[in-house]
C-alpha cells in the first residue's frame, strides 16, 4: 500500500484542480519498481533495476480535457501540474466540441493486489542471473549455434487513484517474465527459435513461481538443435492451404486482427493519424460475421495471472469479464468512460490504462481470449491431409484499418496425411482479418488453453507501451496463403 | 519554463560519486513539453508532463557492473540508486569487454535549444490545431498531433566526464480523413516556428481529395516513388538491423562481410550525423563520447558502421559516438541517418515514369529476413497511381514484401529535399523521396 504522504499530495493535487476550475479531477500516483536481466553467451549483458514514481492530473474544465503529470513529488510542484492541467484543458476549447460526458461509475474506495507466491524483487539477483546463464550454456554446448540469449523481467505497480467523485484505490500489480533465445546465424539467413515465446518470454501477473515452472535450463538444448536444424530446413513452400497455429502464434494474431480492431477509440476515429482505426463500426454489434461459429472471443480482466489482468483500471471501474465475439458473431467493444455513452452502452467495460505516471490512460487489451473448443493438436494435425502448423511469432504486420496481414513464425512443420513431417523454414502466412477468422475449423480444448503475455503492446501519442495477454488453444484454419515472398 | 539547468543535475549526479565504487557513469535526461493531439476535427487528448531520469552505472573490481535508475532530482535518490548499482555489481560476473570510462572531458552545448519551443504554452499548441482544420473543407475531417519537447542531458563520470546539452524538439501531424480517402504529412524539427501547421494542412487535404474513390490495383512489381517518409521506414530499419556494430560482429547485419562492396545505387549515400544542424541528435551519445559523422553507404558502396566504447574495443576500433544508455543489449545503433538529396523533384519523377504508384508513407513494417533486410508493411494515406508521366487518382492500399537493400540498389531518381521521419519504435532520418525500380507489392487490402 501507498504511504499515508503519498496519499496526502495525491489528495493535494485532486483539491488544487478542483480549486483551479476542473468540474471533475483524478490524480493517480504510480510507483514502478523494475528489474531486468540479461545475458548473452557467456556474458552478463546488464542488470538494470530501477524506480519511477510520479502523479498525472487528469480534469475536465469547461467540458474539455487536460492531463499533467510530473516526476516532482512536492507540494508545490503538484500544485503547479494541477494548473498546468486545468490551463492544458482550457487551450482545448481553441476547438469547438460536446461537453465530455462520462458513464456514470459506483464509488470505490479499495485496496487490491496481484495474488503472488514468491515476490520476484526478493529473489537474489545471482540466482536469477546463475539461471540464465545456466540455460545460455546448455545452449551453447549445441554445434553450430551462434549466439545464445536469456532474460527475465519483473515489475511491481503500485498506485493510488483518487477521483473527485470520491472513488479511492489502492492497487498493486507485481508482473513476472522471462525466456531464452537460441541464433544461428548463416550464409543469408539468421534462424532463431525462442522458448516459452519470442520477444523476451512468457509474461504474467504473477511472481518468481512463473519463472522457475518454467525449466529454462531443461529447455535450452532443444530450443538450441531446433535453430541450427532450421538453417538446412527446406523452405516453408508458397500454397494456399490448411494452416495450424500453436497458442503463442494464436495470441498474437488475436492481438493484432481482434483486440486492436474492437478498441472503441480506434473505432472512434481516436487513434486515426497513429496507429489507424478499425474495419468495425457500432451498427457491427449483434451484426457483423466476424468468424465462424467456433468463434467465442471474451475480454477477461479477471483471470487469475493473466498479464492483462488487474482489479480496477485507471479511471476506477472494476475489471469485468466481456463477452466480444459469440459463435463468429460480433457483440461489443473495449469501452471507456467517456467512449461508453458515445455508442449508447450504460457502462465502460473497464479498459482504461496508462502505461506511466506522466500519460492519460488509454483504452487498452485486458486478456483477450478466444475461448476454448473441443479438438485437440493431434486431432487437428490427424485430420488435415496436407498443411504446415506453424509455431511462435517472428514478425507481425496489418494495415490501419485491421484487415490486411502478414506474420512470420520461427519454424513450421509440413503436414502430409495426418502426420507431421518435416521442419519448415521462414514461414509465414497472409490473410484478411474476417476471412481468416472465418475459416476456423478446429480450436484446441481446455486441456491446451493457456494465457499468453503480449507486454510489448504500442499506443498513443505520447507513445505507451501495455502488458495485456490472450487465452488461447491451438486452432486450425482452411485455405490460407502460406509462404509469401518478396 | 521548466529547466532546471545544468548546475542543479550535475549536483544531483555528483552525489552518486561518495559511493565507493571503482567509477560511475551517471545519465541524466530531463524532459518537460506537451502534445496536443486532435481527431475528429476536435482537441480529444492534450496533455503536459515533466520528467527527470538518474541512470548510475557503477563499476567495482575493475569490470564488474550494476546499473539503477531513479526519476527523482533529490540528490539522496540518486545517492540510493548507485549505492543499488554497487550491489549488484558486487553479485554480477565480471565483463571482460568493458571497456572503461570515456576519458575526461567537458562539453557543453546549447546551440540546439530553442527558447521559444521549450516555452510553447498549451494556448500556442491548440492555436497550431486550429490554424490547421482551418484549412479543411466541409465534409472532410482532421486528425494528427503537435508537441513541443525539451530536455536537458547530462552525462557525467567519476573520471571527470561533464557533457551537457540542452535541446529542443518540435512535431507536428495531420491527417485528412474523407470518405473514402485520407492524405497525411508529418514535420519534425527543432523550433515550433519551423513548423507551418496551415501548410502541412494544406498538403493534407490536397492528398485526400485527390485520393477519393481510390480504384483497386493488382499486387506485383512496380515501379514506386517513395516520398521521404516512406523512404525514411526503409533507412530507420536497415540502421536497426545492420548499420550497429554489434549486428555487424555478430554477422547478422546484412554489412557484414561486405564494406568496400557495392550494394546499393550510385545515387545513394547514407550517412549518421547527429551533430548536423538540420538533425535532431546530440553532440555526445551516452557514453559522453562526442558523436561523429559516419559513412554508411558512399555512392552504393558500403562504407561503415556506427561504434560504441565495447563493440570498438572487441574489435580494435574507436567509438563513433553512438552509445545507448547503460545496460544496452542492442549495441550502438546510427538515430540520426540522412540520405544524401539528388536533383530530382517528385514531378521530375512522374513525368519520367511510365507506370508506377507514388506513395506517401508506410504502416507498421516490420523484418521479414533479418539478414537479407526483407521487410513488410503496408501503404497509407494517400496511394496514387502514376500513367504517361502524370500523377493520377487514389488506390487502394497495397502490403509490400521487399528487400531493403534491394529496394535502395534499384533507385533510379534522388529528390532535391529532405525531411525528417520517424519509425514507430526507433530513432529518426532525414530522407528524399526516392523512385525505385522493380519493387514487391505482395498483396492488397479494403480500402
Amino acid at each position: 500500500m501507498v504511504s499515508s504522504e503519498i496519499r496526502d499530495l495525491v489528495e493535494r493535487a485532486l483539491d488544487a484542480a478542483r480549486a483551479a476550475g476542473a468540474s471533475y479531477a483524478d490524480a493517480r500516483y504510480l510507483q514502478e519498481e523494475w528489474e531486468a536481466v540479461d545475458v548473452q553467451d557467456e556474458r552478463l549483458q546488464g542488470i538494470d533495476r530501477g524506480a519511477s514514481a510520479g502523479i498525472g492530473i487528469r480534469v475536465i474544465v469547461d467540458g474539455y480535457w487536460g492531463f499533467a503529470g510530473t516526476a516532482q513529488l512536492s507540494p508545490a510542484e503538484l500544485e503547479r501540474a494541477a494548473g498546468i492541467a486545468v490551463e492544458v484543458a482550457r487551450s482545448s476549447s481553441a476547438t469547438k466540441a460536446p461537453s465530455v460526458r462520462l458513464a456514470d461509475e459506483p464509488v470505490t474506495q479499495t485496496t487490491w493486489a496481484t495474488d503472488v507466491a514468491e515476490d520476484p524483487f526478493a529473489v537474489a539477483i545471482d540466482e536469477k542471473i546463475k539461471t540464465l546463464l545456466d540455460a545460455s550454456a546448455r545452449m551453447r554446448q549445441v554445434p553450430g549455434l551462434s549466439i545464445a540469449e536469456a532474460s527475465m523481467d519483473f515489475w511491481r505497480r503500485a498506485s493510488f487513484l483518487a477521483t473527485s467523485e470520491g472513488t479511492r484505490i489502492d492497487q498493486t500489480i507485481t508482473q513476472s517474465g522471462a525466456g531464452i533465445r537460441a541464433m544461428a546465424v548463416g550464409e543469408r539467413e539468421v534462424q532463431m527459435r525462442s522458448y516459452p515465446n519470442s520477444f523476451r518470454g512468457h509474461y504474467a501477473c504473477v511472481g518468481y513461481e512463473h519463472v522457475r515452472a518454467m525449466d529454462l535450463v531443461g529447455n535450452a538444448p532443444r530450443i538450441a538443435e531446433e535453430a541450427v536444424a532450421l538453417l538446412k530446413a527446406p523452405e516453408c513452400p508458397s500454397d494456399e492451404t490448411t494452416l495450424i497455429l500453436d497458442a503463442p502464434q494464436l495470441a498474437l494474431q488475436i492481438h493484432e486482427s481482434i483486440g486492436h480492431p474492437i478498441e472503441l477509440d480506434r473505432v472512434l476515429g481516436m487513434e486515426a493519424a497513429y496507429a489507424g482505426t478499425s474495419f468495425l463500426a457500432p451498427p457491427d454489434r449483434g451484426n457483423l460475421r466476424y468468424g465462424s461459429d467456433l468463434i467465442n472471443i471474451t475480454a477477461d480482466a479477471t483471470i487469475p495471472g493473466g498479464l492483462g489482468s488487474f482489479g480496477y483500471d485507471d479511471e476506477g471501474v472494476a475489471a469485468q469479464r466481456s463477452n466480444i465475439i459469440v459463435n463468429g458473431i460480433f457483440h461489443q467493444f473495449l469501452s471507456s468512460r467517456e467512449t461508453a455513452p458515445e455508442v449508447g452502452e450504460p457502462r465502460s467495460n473497464g479498459t482504461m490504462r496508462a502505461s506511466g505516471w506522466d500519460v492519460i490512460p488509454l483504452i487498452r487489451m485486458t486478456n483477450i481470449n478466444l475461448e476454448p473448443g473441443d479438438s485437440s493438436l493431434e486431432e487437428m494435425i490427424s485430420g488435415t491431409d496436407d498443411g504446415v502448423f506453424m509455431s511462435t511469432n517472428q514478425s507481425w504486420s496489418i494495415d490501419d484499418k485491421r484487415v490486411n496481414f502478414q506474420f512470420g513464425c520461427e519454424i513450421a512443420w509440413e503436414i502430409r496425411k495426418g502426420k507431421r513431417r518435416r521442419m519448415l523454414r521462414n514461414p509465414n502466412y497472409a490473410g484478411r482479418t474476417v476471412d481468416f477468422w472465418s475459416s476456423c475449423d478446429a480450436i484446441g480444448g481446455p486441456g491446451e488453453w493457456g494465457v499468453w503475455g503480449t507486454p510489448n503492446c504500442g499506443k498513443g501519442q505520447p507513445g505507451q507501451t501495455a502488458r495485456v495477454a490472450h487465452g488461447t488453444s491451438p486452432a486450425r484454419f482452411r485455405g490460407v496463403r502460406v509462404g509469401v515472398r518478396g | 519554463m521548466s529547466a532546471v539547468g545544468q548546475e542543479r543535475l550535475t549536483e544531483a549526479a555528483e552525489a552518486a560519486f561518495g559511493a565507493s565504487a571503482d567509477g560511475t557513469l551517471i545519465v541524466a535526461i530531463h524532459s518537460w513539453g506537451g502534445l496536443t493531439r486532435f481527431a475528429s476535427s476536435r482537441i480529444h487528448q492534450n496533455t503536459w508532463r515533466e520528467d527527470v531520469e538518474f541512470r548510475v552505472m557503477t563499476i567495482v573490481d575493475g569490470n564488474k557492473l550494476g546499473v539503477a535508475a531513479t526519476h527523482s532530482l533529490d540528490p539522496a535518490a540518486v545517492r540510493r540508486a548507485a549505492d543499488d548499482a554497487i550491489a549488484i555489481a558486487r553479485v554480477a560476473p565480471s565483463d571482460p569487454d568493458f571497456p572503461g570510462l570515456a576519458a575526461a572531458a567537458t562539453i557543453a552545448a546549447d546551440d540546439g535549444f530553442d527558447p521559444d519551443t521549450a516555452e510553447a504554452t498549451p494556448a500556442a499548441r491548440a492555436a497550431a490545431v486550429a490554424t490547421m482544420l482551418g484549412e479543411f473543407p466541409s465534409g472532410m475531417e482532421g486528425a494528427g498531433y503537435v508537441e513541443t519537447v525539451a530536455d536537458e542531458v547530462l552525462i557525467a563520470s567519476s573520471n571527470g566526464l561533464r557533457a551537457f546539452a540542452s535541446t529542443t524538439r518540435s512535431g507536428c501531424s495531420v491527417l485528412a480523413i474523407a470518405s473514402d480517402s485520407s492524405g497525411y504529412v508529418e514535420r519534425l524539427e527543432r523550433r515550433f516556428g519551423q513548423i507551418d501547421p496551415g501548410s502541412l494542412a494544406r498538403t493534407a487535404v490536397d492528398k485526400a481529395t485527390r485520393s477519393a474513390n481510390p480504384q483497386p490495383v493488382d499486387a506485383g512489381t512496380w515501379t514506386v516513388i517513395l516520398e521521404p517518409a516512406a523512404t525514411g521506414t526503409f533507412l530507420q530499419f536497415l540502421g536497426y538491423l545492420g548499420f550497429g556494430a554489434k549486428s555487424f560482429i555478430e554477422e547478422r547485419s546484412f554489412l557484414t562481410g561486405k564494406i568496400g562492396s557495392k550494394l546499393m545505387g550510385d545515387l545513394v549515400t547514407i550517412t549518421d550525423d547527429p551533430t548536423a544542424p538540420d538533425a535532431l541528435g546530440l553532440p555526445f551519445d551516452f557514453e559522453g563520447t562526442p558523436s561523429q559523422r559516419v559513412s554508411l553507404i558512399d555512392a552504393g558502396v558500403a562504407s561503415g558502421v556506427v561504434w560504441d566504447r565495447a563493440t570498438a574495443k572487441k574489435a580494435g576500433k574507436e567509438s563513433t559516438g553512438h552509445g545507448l544508455p547503460p545496460p544496452n543489449p542492442y549495441g550502438p545503433l546510427p538515430l540520426n541517418m540522412r540520405m544524401a538529396p539528388g536533383s530530382s523533384t517528385i514531378d521530375d519523377m512522374i513525368a519520367s515514369t511510365e507506370r508506377g504508384l507514388l506513395v506517401t508513407r508506410f504502416h507498421y513494417s516490420n523484418v521479414v529476413n533479418e539478414k537479407e533486410t526483407v521487410l513488410t508493411g503496408m501503404t497509407r494515406d494517400g496511394t496514387f497511381l502514376i500513367e504517361d508521366g502524370k500523377l493520377g487518382g487514389g488506390v487502394r492500399n497495397l502490403r509490400y514484401t521487399q528487400n531493403a537493400v534491394e529496394a535502395l540498389a534499384n533507385v533510379q531518381m534522388v529528390g532535391d529535399e529532405t525531411e525528417i521521419s520517424t519509425e514507430m519504435f526507433f530513432g529518426g532520418s532525414r530522407a528524399p523521396a526516392v523512385k525505385i525500380a522493380d519493387f514487391k507489392f505482395s498483396s492488397t487490402t479494403t480500402h
